[in-house]
């Protein structure tokens, strides 16, 4: 659409501009500690920070009736069609269209995106522009404009843009404090994960949807599934049915077809889906629909590594899951893998001598193979960090090494060439509830890796949700919200988080997001709370709490 | 029950050892809830068309306002549970809509409605329908869900079945008023959790949401004609526009719920003051609301005028509990004024509540107070009141004795807040203990649960209230000789409503244990 295309231009130039006049106020660093219950307020609320960002003084009504106007080469997304329509209802209240006839300082939000190429892989564009100002008539800076390169970085625009919008209580209208804004903003990782585990406990569809809604709002963009353990097998393979008789009970189990159903339900919300399969160990429920998986009938974890059967089934099952999950990234486990039945049973043990294989040697040989069929499925093979620290040397060199065991691993994974994803336990394990959200915050992913050629390698971080004591009734206020601790660490620029005092600095804000969060219905937890998941401890205020 | 393998058997273990697993996992069962009045059914399975369809051949209800169109929407959703379901459905027995027959067209939620229904579900022939027949559109809606219910995803067809049809049903409840309280002044709950709360309570048929809006702590509510009372809110946005009351009427009203909302007087009103002082005894002596000063009626007066616009239900709740009258009697003005008008204190919080009793009924109102009212002064209580029992078992029967009706919620059974209250209790709570005439025993309206709001914000209240609420919610719906005797023998029927609480995204916490407990450890929803 070249008509399109000199007004995108002018936009970005002027942006640029603006953000010159204004760059030498605009450190995301600058945050008023300040809160008061006034409409006024000067503190800037955001969550996570953005990169760059300059305010004034004005107050703007937002209509209620609030259009989009989206122009560029992505004219027609839904994508972005569809989640102006999410946070357009997010912002007003569900009255709130009756009756007012005002005038209203923005009534149409401009959002430029100029690719039309709706492509979700890592490292995608999430860049935007924010201008947030009263409408001057003769000037192109309309009141509201989002310019992005993508229609991912339009729609975290959008998340900006709504944080922006609040309720006026006197007026009773959407406002915006502090305008104009000008916000210039990128993510500083390229993958800004949250793991979630349906083995040990089934989330239903419903349930992984609203977890993915909530990571939308705190710019998380990795959704680690971990599919499978030991306990149940809940997902359909259609090339071995029997796999999934493995769930709890017929219920509670997915479909292929609601794979597809998350994987695009997150696309639409910039969200990548990380499928994992867990192997040689934490694989004990595939053989209830295949016992030959097992290498005995008591002896039924690891995986057979001696038989071809394995690895077939194991080849179909990441040909079935190709299909389903386009992210380039396959986690294939690779943690905690006792070899003692490997050790025991006579046609593996055998097996191991004919190959001159001791089992620490047969683990390597699983994971390397494992891994090859992953590479030929066109599939970045990610592994949990005992492979590398067992047999880094041998690893495929695309591996993605994903720290968990404890911190120091990244720096070594990355100087041996490898990338990089941290979870490390001690700080981002959701499901340690003694793990406050100063820890989340504070954890530094680049932490030890003084080389900074080696920084890229570290593609970013995960906070891991780990379900043996987590299910639906539980799993949102035990993600939330620290898991928004971590997501601004991971989002927002090192120096802008790299602060001392949390107490002053970033806690009110952070309860700030946590009410947010509330408010748009996500059972996130107290933040003061000494562990996680905890009620309240007494009567009081969201944003005390 | 299928053990795996040895490292799962610790887990069997627990369960044949807890005997709380039976073969509830079958999806072929009765797993309704609550429990119909009558339920016939067959053993055929059939299956739900893509393409079901909602039609109102021979009904009197014009659906103007598009409730049950709305109705039938949800419920489809809710059966499809966010599955993609199989266009290439088999060509016989299925199920191609739903006929919905309503007799009455007026769709006015009025306390007593008729709530009752019909519903069949053919097994054979071509084109079926089931037939849904109802007095009222309310009726209509239980129907739903109790067809609803029926249904499971099959995920190996991508089918939704229906299992041993036909059926027939004959349901209504036992009680007309089948309450959950929920309490935004110990903390604030935002609007979007107080209509998922709604939600979840028309899934067990509750149907009066009693919204204690007010307390010590805060005043989130706009009351137009007194417009400091929100300045006692938390903070600036911990609050409630007059439009945001009207809102959660009209969207719970329109899933068959009342909402009664209750201003407690004179205790607890602490928070009333930061509005305005006069409210208080003194700056030093804040609760309760100064009796002797007439601004204290005038105001519950415009709280209760500005109410009646928007709660539309039969009953407003003046509270009346735990009145701690020293203030009284410590300060100076009111303790003259009590001698001045021969009263003591006792005599104070009796005149309080009988002047508040008052003015709610000049709004058109019946009155429902804490039991300390019929406790302290029952001969003297109008007899439009309501007796809202909570301290303890037993004073049902002795209101119902007086000629007043009554609401149970006796404490020790049905505080949600009571977490070491299991569903055991709520379910085997029965509100007509002692109450053997007939006549007193339509005085006892029914029974509410209570979630006060202490521990509880956005972040646990869900988990809090189920499954526990709805073991109460069956207790007040069926009728009692359908009531098990032994709790354990729904056990099973119970978890698997639970589990299709999670499948609609309710956070429903485990059975197993007290309220609010974490799972133990993994396992399947339906045996934790």
């Amino acid at each position: 659409m070249p008509p399109h295309k000199l007004p995108i231009s002018i936009h970005a130039l002027l942006f640029l501009f603006l953000l010159c006049l204004l760059a030498s106020t605009s450190h995301g660093r600058r945050i008023s500690v300040t809160r008061s219950n006034s409409n006024t307020s000067s503190a800037v609320y955001l969550w996570p920070l953005p990169k760059h960002f300059t305010h004034g003084e004005q107050t703007l009504s937002v209509s209620p009736d609030l259009t989009l106007n989206l122009q560029g080469v992505a004219h027609n997304s839904s994508i972005v069609q569809e989640a102006f329509e999410r946070y357009r209802d997010l912002i007003f209240k569900s009255w709130a269209h009756a009756g007012s006839t005002s005038d209203y300082d923005v009534s149409t939000l401009n959002v430029l995106v100029s690719s039309d190429n709706e492509t979700l892989q890592l490292g995608v564009d999430e860049s935007y522009t924010l201008y947030l100002g009263r409408k001057q008539s003769g000037s192109i800076v309309d009141g509201a404009t989002i310019e992005a390169n993508t229609v991912y970085g339009a729609l975290r625009g959008l998340e900006t843009f709504s944080q922006l919008c609040v309720f006026n209580y006197d007026t009773k209208a959407v406002e915006v404090y502090n305008a104009p804004w000008y916000i210039q903003d990128e993510p500083r990782f390229a993958f800004r994960g949250l793991m979630l585990d349906t083995s040990r406990h089934y989330l239903p569809i419903h349930v992984i949807k609203e977890v993915i809604e909530a990571m939308s709002y705190t710019k998380l963009n990795v959704l680690h599934w971990h599919i499978i353990d030991e306990q149940s097998f809940p997902l359909e393979v259609p090339s071995y049915p029997k796999l999934w008789k493995a769930s709890y009970t017929k219920q509670e189990r997915y479909a292929v077809e609601d794979a597809y159903d998350i994987v695009d339900f997150a696309k639409k919300r910039g969200i990548h889906v990380m499928a994992e399969t867990d192997v040689p160990g934490h694989a004990e429920s595939w053989g209830v629909g295949y016992p030959d998986l097992w290498t005995s009938e008591n002896c039924t974890m690891p995986l057979d590594v001696s038989k071809d059967f394995t690895f077939e089934v194991i080849s179909s099952i990441l040909s079935d899951m190709r299909k389903i999950f386009p992210f380039e990234m396959f986690h294939l486990g690779g943690d905690e893998v006792n070899t003692d039945c490997w050790q025991n049973t006579a046609h593996v043990k055998e097996w191991l001598t004919e190959h001159d294989l001791t089992t620490e040697g047969a683990y390597q040989y699983f994971v390397l193979k494992a891994q090859q069929i992953a590479i030929d499925l066109n599939w970045t093979p990610v592994n949990w960090e005992e492979t590398f620290d067992n047999f880094g040397e041998n690893l495929n060199p695309q591996t993605v090494v994903h720290n968990w065991l404890g911190p120091g691993v990244c720096p070594k994974a990355v100087e041996k060439g490898f990338k990089c994803i941290v979870s490390n336990q001690g700080v981002w394990y959701l499901d340690h509830l003694d793990i406050p959200w100063e820890k989340f915050y504070t954890s530094e992913p680049l932490e030890g890796i003084n080389n900074t050629e080696h920084h890229k390698l570290v593609l970013g971080g995960e906070v891991c949700m780990w379900s043996e004591t987590a299910d639906t009734s539980d799993v949102q206020q035990t993600i939330w919200p620290r898991a928004a601790a971590a997501a601004e660490k991971l989002w927002s620029p090192l120096e802008a988080t790299a602060v001392y005092d949390l107490n002053q600095t970033v806690l009110p804000r952070f309860q700030y997001f946590r009410c947010l969060l509330n408010n748009r219905g996500i059972a996130a937890a107290p933040v003061t709370n000494f562990y996680a998941r905890r009620p309240p401890i007494g009567p009081g205020s969201c944003f005390e709490q | 029950m299928d053990c795996i393998s040895n490292t799962r058997s610790r887990l069997c273990f627990v369960l044949l050892f807890g005997n709380f697993l039976s073969s509830f996992v079958s999806v072929h069962g009765l797993n309704l809830w609550p429990m119909p009045k009558s339920a016939n059914h067959g053993s055929n399975t059939i299956y739900l068309s893509t393409n079901f369809q909602l039609s109102s051949h021979g009904s009197n209800y014009s659906d103007g306002s598009g409730i049950l169109k709305e109705a039938f929407e949800r419920m489809v959703n809710l059966l499809e549970a966010d599955h993609t379901t199989n266009s290439k459905f088999p060509n016989f027995s299925v199920l191609a809509g739903v006929n919905v027959v309503v007799q009455s067209p007026d769709d006015t939620l009025n306390y007593g409605v008729d709530e009752s229904y019909y519903l069949n579900i053919p097994a054979k022939g071509s084109q079926l329908y089931a037939q849904i027949e109802a007095k009222t559109i309310f009726g209509a809606l239980h129907a739903l869900e109790t067809f609803s219910q029926l249904c499971y995803f099959n995920f190996t067809t991508k089918v939704v079945e229906l299992h041993a049809a036909p059926w027939t049903i004959n349901d209504l409840p036992r009680f007309p008023y089948r309450g959950l309280l929920i309490d935004t002044s110990r903390h604030y709950l935002p609007v979007p959790v107080i209509k998922s709360v709604i939600d979840s309570m028309t899934y067990s048929k509750l149907n009066v949401l009693h919204w204690h809006i007010v307390d010590d702590q805060s005043f989130p509510l706009e009351i137009p004609s007194y417009p400091k009372l929100w300045d006692g809110a938390y903070s600036y946005s911990e609050r409630y526009t007059i439009n945001d009351a009207t809102e959660i009427v009209r969207y719970a009203e329109r899933k068959g719920v009342n909402v009664l909302a209750e201003i407690d007087v004179p205790g607890h009103t602490l928070s009333w003051g930061v509005g305005y002082p006069f409210l208080w005894p003194s700056q030093s002596c804040r609760e309760p609301l100064d009796v002797s000063n007439e601004f204290s009626f005038k105001v519950i007066d415009g709280i209760l005028s500005d109410f009646s616009k928007v709660f539309k239900f039969k009953f407003v709740h003046l509270g009346g509990d735990e009145v701690n009258t020293s203030c009284w009697t410590t300060t100076p003005h009111i303790k003259q004024w009590l001698d001045n008008h021969h009263m003591n204190e006792s005599d104070g919080y009796r005149y309080f509540v009988l002047r508040a009793q008052n003015i709610a009924i000049s709004h058109g109102y019946d009155i429902i107070n804490w039991e300390e009212t019929f406790n302290n002064f029952g001969d003297k209580l109008s007899p439009k009141t309501v007796v809202h029992n909570w301290l303890g078992s037993g004073v049902a029967e002795k209101v119902v004795a007086d000629g007043l009706r009554c609401i149970v919620s006796n404490q020790d059974k049905w505080y949600l807040d009571h977490i070491d209250a299991n569903w055991q209790g709520f379910y085997t709570n029965e509100p007509l203990t002692n109450i053997s005439n007939p006549a007193q025993q339509k005085l006892v309206l029914g029974g509410e649960v209570c979630m006060w709001g202490e521990h509880i914000d956005t972040s646990d209240i869900q988990q809090t209230i189920w499954p526990r609420a709805a073991a109460a919610a069956e207790r007040l719906w069926t009728p009692f000789d359908k009531l098990a005797k032994d709790p354990e023998q729904v056990a099973s029927r119970l978890a698997h409503f639970r589990c299709l609480l999670n499948k609609r995204g309710v956070q429903a916490a485990p059975l197993f244990g007290f309220g609010r407990q974490v799972p133990s450890e993994p396992g399947s929803c339906y045996k934790q």
